[in-house]
């Protein structure tokens, strides 16, 4: 392990990098890349990197970046790339394809607010936009946390049990642009820990085949079927990846979900990405002022840990959701996942959204305290409140 | 914990000098945090930086609002609202060149620490040529004032790879920021954090954004200036040799010739015979080869029509004496201005040495005969075979309003090495006339040469043309110091010249045929007056070369018998105190130069003198500051592609030494032209409106205009503009 001093963006870089090299005496890396503030920095720091096998392809789009990444991941080449907000959007067909093609392609995803009007600051709402592709997502909490969740991804995604793309979440510019200690792992230790790639239906001149062809509605629905229950199948998979990572790295990566003074809370919060360290801060100054409140900082976002999430809450009368994005006409998505879950389980819990941060705001400890004052008052949910600005 | 907030503006290295702030701290071992507010404006933006050091882990993910230190990039960013939430006692640092006491009133209750990185940055050239840098500097400032030591400082700049001046800057600075404590108390304010909601479209706001006028976040704008190419600087005519070849290179000979004519009377001429000293300082030459100016100007002069036309004539009649290139520049100016001249000439025919001196090989007589002629078109009254002595000198100044000397170097060195016959040892320059219209044979002769100028080479080089067995140029120096320019010595060479250098003849004695000559070798001793290293003999040294002829070339010098005892000659004054009348003295006679370009330029210069004495008016333009010289350093060499000079066809050597056609041809068409850089002058390449970030810089027909009130400053078209016109000053 080296301690260093990098952003975000350094990180994510410098972990797809290592896992790249370390499918070199398989079939290398091969990746496309398109440049977005503010993720440009990941794929410049990959662009750069001299790898021992393969390469970073420049192309012309985002959508075009996925597509060097599917065909890359088809024939055996580690692959990732990178985007953000609109750059993202214009991915997404590629994104939907590679799910469903089961391709274990890692995605960084720096949260920029979804543009118009021209706004590079944080807000969840375009990872979130890829809720329904088939890939599994994480959003992360520092800059240690990014570079682990991505390697842990390429673990993950790879496993046969498994195979699926995934998305590793960022705050934009509070952690990909920002300055913070972090364990940048040695290659030795990836390499150990990303064996080569061995996709089963990977594509070579040994085994042609063609891809992508029409499938009958009962082919299909078979091969959605599969999908599913690799979904199901993650939870599983990932204690054994987090467990594989402690051994190699000496670190916990953490759960799908961390929490944080809940056993005895009877009001909890929900929240995900840099809030959360402010959160957890706050949380402990009114444990000590006497008030019974908790958190959970939610790290998978799918598959969604709905059991687990309900059972944390399990004694709690209260939870409140902060989320830094907003879909429309609905609200915060991690609430709506969150009262889906506990619709017909738990109708007694109180379930309110707190729309905090959203297009880029700096969350401040006082606007966290005054959605902490909001709920020990509330006595019944209404609709998502919006912080951060007077209505 | 402590927290830095840090005013700049973008481009300034403020996100930059938070994380080296913050790596100074990691490295001690601290958990740290650094970034900065990134927005849409860049350059110029005013902008804020945070930097978060604790020996704990840090919780905090926000922006920093109650500071325990501020840093100031920018003086202009000085104001009432820059301490919101800045907790009492805590540090004002700010880059300004004032002393700190300056801000202790304004900012009670806080420590002010000033430092003026911005000179420091500039000193160490960091950042670019038209933005400095200022944050490795103020580093070392903030090192000083919150007790890091110059080593964490070096080790984080090592760390993040900024070496060499900037770990310099942040020394300096370390060194030389002043500081001043407070003497009230503060008067804190916890800052607000405002939520407003903007109305939306249903209150009529259709989200047109507030207009900014970034041209207030400006702290520098671009100027433009014209400065000084190196050639116009030294070309002894005074000619614009940018400003011919820019014509040329748009294709507009007759535009480039009238741009000559005001200068020179000689383009076709100085095109062939012209020592070329803009060649030698050429700027282009540190990218490939220096511009072929006299080739071009010799296109302009053969290709070229103008009309010269003189003002309305003057009351004035002036004499010149002398129709050399100085007396016939002289000529041509005060024609222009309205003088009326009469030019006396003492030879049979107007040219001086153009024509005696000078090999048709070099310069034909065509050529010669039409410039001159363009000069007596102006209405010029002339005598030939009229040599003008003392008492004639005192009668033009009682009969003409005033006399212009341009007699030149009559004076010849001489060296008889004891031979009495004038036909085997006779001046070069005597030699040339009579070769020039080929009324004089050396068949079968060996002819010794003795000097290294270009009358000694004129001389060699029409021997072989006159049929000489073999010519030597003895001279007693090495080819590092023979004046003779430098293609002269190199088409001697080719054509069959021997050449002994280091060689002093001693005597002569009668040989079977001819004389046998005794040299002795020399060696180089110290400099001499001109700077040349003299050269010394060695005794023993001595050997024998066989000449049926020896040529005289040693040098000339003024003279000045046509002058009353005791003058002192010298360019610009009149000479004769005396007379009432004003006598000038022009060309080499004053200046001792021995080029046509120094003579033109002397003669052009003499006109004004006289103009300037009848009229008052100066028309003698002041010299150039050498600081507007632009040279090579201050050119963007990486902005221009290389592409080798035209050199245009010479004879070959072979078939040249037999005959008297023109050696050089000159060039065939205008592409030369197009590889002057124009140093340091505006050739309209637009580069600087293309890179415009902002769109701010207009060219409107051949002005150019920056608005201001838009202009932030960035400096691209500094960097971008390749000939150093366009330049920055602090607002």
């Amino acid at each position: 392990m080296t301690l260093e001093v990098v952003t975000g963006n350094h990180a994510a870089g410098y972990a797809l990098s290592a896992a790249g090299e370390a499918n070199r005496d398989a079939r290398g890396i091969c990746a496309g890349a398109y440049p977005i503030t503010p993720q440009t920095e990941i794929i410049e720091y990959a662009r750069k990197y001299k790898f021992t096998k393969g390469r970073i392809v420049p192309v012309e789009s985002e959508h075009s970046a996925m597509g060097v990444c599917i065909g890359a991941s088809m024939a055996g080449a580690r692959s990732f790339t990178a985007s953000a907000a609109n750059g993202l959007s214009y991915m997404t067909e590629n994104i939907f394809t590679a799910g469903y093609y089961r391709l274990p392609i890692v995605l960084v995803c720096v949260n920029r607010t979804m543009g118009p009007p021209w706004n590079i600051w944080a807000d969840q709402g375009d990872a979130l936009l890829m809720r329904d592709a088939s890939l599994i997502q994480f959003f992360c909490e520092t800059n240690q946390e990014v570079a682990d969740t991505i390697l842990l991804s390429f673990r993950l995604a790879e496993d046969h049990r498994i195979l699926m793309p995934a998305l590793v979440s960022m705050d934009a510019f509070i952690m990909s642009h920002t300055l913070m200690n972090t364990d940048l792992p040695e290659q030795e230790q990836v390499d150990q820990y990303l064996p080569n790639l061995d996709l089963p239906h990977v594509l070579t001149h040994e085994h042609p085949v063609c891809i992508g062809g029409l499938a009958w509605p009962q082919e299909t629905l078979s091969m959605r079927v599969d999908t599913h229950e690799a979904f199901e199948r993650i939870p599983e998979v990932y204690d054994e990846c987090r467990a594989e990572f402690q051994k190699i790295f000496g670190r916990d990566v953490g759960g799908p979900f961390t929490t944080f003074e809940t056993e005895d809370a009877d009001t909890i919060f929900i929240t995900s990405g840099s809030i959360a360290t402010t959160t957890r801060e706050l949380i402990k100054a009114r444990r000590k002022a006497g008030e019974k409140i908790g958190m959970i900082k939610v790290k998978m976002y799918r598959p969604f840990p709905e059991e687990g999430l309900l059972d944390a809450c399990k004694n709690a009368k209260k939870v409140g959701v902060l989320d830094r994005n907003y879909a429309g006409g609905l609200g915060g998505l991690f609430w709506h996942d969150f009262r889906a879950a506990a619709q017909g389980k738990r109708d007694d819990l109180l379930i309110q959204d707190y729309l905090i941060g959203v297009c880029g705001g700096d969350v401040t400890p006082d606007l966290i305290e005054e959605v902490f004052d909001d709920l020990s008052q509330r006595v019944e949910a209404d609709k998502p409140v919006w912080k951060g600005i007077e209505l | 914990m402590i927290e830095i907030r840090i005013h700049g503006r973008g481009g300034q290295g403020g996100v930059t000098l938070a994380k080296l702030i913050g790596t100074t701290r990691y490295l001690l071992g601290e958990s740290v945090q650094a970034f900065g507010v990134y927005a849409a404006e860049r350059s110029g933006a005013p902008l804020q930086a945070f930097c978060r050091c604790d020996t704990q882990p840090i919780v905090n993910r926000n922006m920093i609002y109650e500071p325990d230190h501020i840093v100031v990039l920018d003086p202009t960013l000085i104001g009432p609202a820059i301490t919101t939430g800045l907790k009492p006692g805590g540090w004002i640092l700010i880059n300004i060149d004032q002393p700190p006491e300056v801000f202790v009133e304004k900012y009670p209750g806080y420590r002010i620490a000033t430092i003026d990185a911005t000179a420091i940055a500039r000193k160490y050239k960091l950042g670019t040529v038209s933005v400095p840098i200022v944050n490795t500097a103020l580093l070392g400032a903030v090192a000083k004032i919150l007790d890091f030591t110059l080593d964490q400082v070096n080790g984080a700049l090592e760390h993040i790879g900024f070496v060499g001046a900037n770990i310099d800057a942040a020394e300096e600075a370390y060194q030389l920021v002043k500081t001043a404590q407070p003497t009230t108390e503060a008067d804190f304010v916890h800052p607000e954090v405002p939520h407003p909601r903007i109305p939306g479209l249903v209150e009529g706001n259709t989200g047109i954004l507030p207009r900014i006028k970034t041209g207030d976040w400006a702290t520098q704008q671009p100027h433009r200036e014209n400065k000084v190419a190196p050639c116009n600087h030294i070309c002894p005519a005074g000619n614009n040799v940018q400003g011919f070849l820019e014509r040329l290179a748009k294709e507009d000979v007759d535009g480039a010739l009238e741009i000559l004519l005001d200068t020179t009377p000689f383009p076709s001429i100085c095109g062939r015979v012209c020592p070329a000293p803009c060649m030698e300082v050429c700027n282009r030459i540190q990218l490939d080869e220096g511009v072929n100016v006299r080739d071009m100007e010799r296109y302009a002069g053969d290709h070229g029509n103008a009309k010269v036309t003189p003002a309305s004539d003057r009351k004035e009649h002036l004499a010149v004496i002398g129709s050399g290139p100085a007396g016939l520049s002289a000529v041509y100016q005060l024609r222009k201005l309205g003088y009326q001249v009469t030019l006396f000439e003492g030879g049979k025919e107007l040219g001086g040495l153009l024509r005696t001196g000078i090999p048709p090989y070099r310069l034909p007589r065509d050529v010669l005969d039409a410039e001159i002629q363009r000069i007596l078109d102006l209405e010029v009254t002339f005598t030939t075979n009229h040599r003008v002595d003392k008492a004639g000198l005192v009668d033009l100044a009682n009969g003409f309003d005033a006399v212009l000397v341009a007699t030149g170097l009559q004076e010849l060195r001489d060296l008889r090495l004891g031979i009495d016959d004038d036909q085997a040892i006779m001046q070069g320059i005597d030699f040339l006339d009579l070769a020039n219209t080929k009324d004089i044979r050396v068949d079968d002769e060996d002819v010794v040469v003795v000097g290294g100028g270009n009358t000694a080479f004129d001389a060699a080089r029409s021997s072989l043309r006159l049929g000489a067995k073999s010519v030597r140029v003895v001279y007693r120096r090495t080819i590092e110091e023979m004046p003779a320019i430098a293609e002269e010595i190199d088409q001697g060479i080719e054509e069959g010249l021997q050449i002994d250098y280091l060689t002093l003849p001693i005597s002569a004695t009668p040989a079977e045929n001819g004389y046998s000559i005794t040299c002795r070798k020399m060696e180089l001793g110290e400099p001499d007056e001109s700077g040349r290293r003299r050269p010394v003999e060695i005794e023993g040294s001595d050997f024998e070369i066989h000449a049926d002829r020896v040529l005289l070339a040693l040098g000339q010098s003024p003279e000045v018998s046509i002058f009353p005892e005791g003058t002192e000659v010298h360019e610009g004054d009149s000479l004769i105190g005396t007379l009432q009348t004003p006598v000038f003295a022009v060309g080499d006679l004053a200046t001792n130069d021995g080029t046509v370009t120094a003579a033109i330029g002397s003669g052009r210069r003499a006109a004004f003198h006289i103009h300037h004495t009848f009229t008052g008016e100066q028309l003698l333009a002041p010299p150039h500051e050498e600081s507007d010289v632009v040279g090579a350093d201050l050119m963007s060499m990486h902005l221009f592609e290389k592409n080798g000079r035209h050199d245009g066809y010479t004879i070959p050597a072979e078939e040249r030494r037999f005959t008297y056609d023109e050696v050089h041809q000159g060039l065939p068409d205008l592409d030369e032209a197009r590889r002057c850089l124009s140093c340091g002058v505006c050739n309209e390449c637009d580069k600087c409106v293309t890179y415009c970030p902002e769109g701010v810089l207009k060219r409107v027909g051949h002005e150019f205009h920056f608005d201001y009130s838009y202009c932030k400053g960035c400096g691209v078209c500094v960097a971008e503009c390749p000939r150093n016109v366009i330049y920055m000053s602090q607002i």
